[in-house]
């Protein structure tokens, strides 16, 4: 059984499905992160485009998700997940 | 009475439409034929209700609620959120308010819990191939969203006990309609994990063998050991196995089988006996 995935960071993932909520975080992020209670360190993984740290926690499709609405190239979200540590999926 | 007039499964994929213009045109050459062939067929049967297994991703469910199977009885559905499918037509997309019903009741009636929707998003993974049917004439669609994204997901073995309660809730069906089951998914995917954009052909070509031989024990060893290892999309073979039950576990016809990275996935084609 995977681990539990954190769920406001989840919450972030899948409501950056919308296009409307896409172009409002790529235009103000932290307006948009302030809407959701991610931990400290989760909110820096974040910020970061930490992709090894934010697999750890998060659904894989949720993930991808996240990094495309962040506009990370698909080639470069890969390379990153490769070179963390392997996760469950 | 309503008659089952065939059962298909097609892969699908978000790069088959996002990317469209890109792939190669050999590529792109077998997908549309392996696709249009299966429209071929539905269209010859004069199928009036497609039951649609697909997964959901993410769009209608969440950690919030996550059911690991929901009938859509709804007299209609909604159309694909993504922007990359914002063409599909019809949307909203016509349903079977009268065999969901009754697929729920039969459920419910042989100690089956199923989660029930009035309206459900119905995201690429059932619209993606519908498009590429090249159907003149959309058939309605009962969707049944099978969970494949995390737990709870129905064991294989549970799946193929959903097909044949399926082809005896259609068979009860008192309307006198034609019912074709298409699944959609699969087979070996990874997406979002470190193995993203692998495909394990060797574990695609096992299983197509296995479904095409239709012994369920067989079938069944080899998805809950060898599927959780080709990538989480390998998941959505669970939409193959309730189809695979439905048809009594009788051999299938593949028509393609076709390992596309460009798309990041196995894509796999095949029509029921």
């Amino acid at each position: 059984m995977r681990g539990m995935r954190d769920y406001w960071l989840s919450k972030l993932c899948f409501d950056l499905q919308d296009p409307a909520r896409v172009a409002e975080y790529r235009g103000d992020r932290d307006a948009v992160l302030a809407h959701y209670p991610l931990k400290p360190e989760v909110r820096a993984a974040v910020v970061a485009d930490d992709v090894g740290a934010l697999a750890r926690l998060t659904n894989p499709y949720l993930l991808r998700y996240y990094f495309a609405a962040a506009g990370m190239p698909d080639a470069e979200f890969i390379t990153r997940l490769r070179a963390s540590a392997p996760v469950d999926g | 009475m309503a008659e089952l007039v065939g059962i298909f499964a097609a892969s699908h994929g978000p790069l088959i439409a996002r990317d469209w213009a890109r792939l190669p045109d050999p590529l792109k050459q077998r997908l549309s034929a392996a696709y249009g062939e299966l429209g071929r067929r539905i269209a010859a049967a004069e199928v009036d209700v497609i039951v649609g297994l697909a997964p959901d991703h993410w769009t209608n469910f969440f950690l919030d609620n996550l059911p690991a199977l929901c009938i859509g009885v709804g007299d209609e559905h909604g159309g694909p959120p993504e922007p990359f499918m914002r063409d599909f037509a019809p949307n909203p997309i016509p349903g079977d308010p009268a065999l969901g019903q009754h697929i729920l009741a039969t459920a419910l009636a042989a100690d089956f819990e199923p989660a029930l929707s009035y309206r459900l998003r119905l995201d690429h993974g059932m619209c993606l191939p519908l498009s590429r049917l090249a159907l003149s004439r959309m058939p309605r669609i009962v969707p049944i969203l099978i969970n494949e994204l995390e737990p709870p997901m129905l064991s294989y073995r549970r799946c193929l006990a959903w097909g044949r309660l399926l082809r005896q809730a259609i068979a009860s069906h008192a309307a006198p309609v034609r019912v074709a089951i298409l699944a959609t998914g699969g087979l070996s995917h990874s997406i979002g994990e470190p193995t993203m954009g692998a495909i394990d052909e060797a574990f695609d070509r096992r299983s197509l063998d296995a479904f095409a031989r239709g012994e369920e024990g067989p079938l069944v060893d080899l998805l809950e050991h060898g599927a959780a290892h080709a990538g989480n999309g390998a998941h959505e073979i669970r939409n193959w196995a309730v189809a695979h039950g439905a048809a009594g576990s009788r051999g299938f016809e593949l028509i393609d089988y076709i390992p596309a990275p460009e798309v990041y996935v196995g894509c796999a084609f095949a029509a029921w006996r």
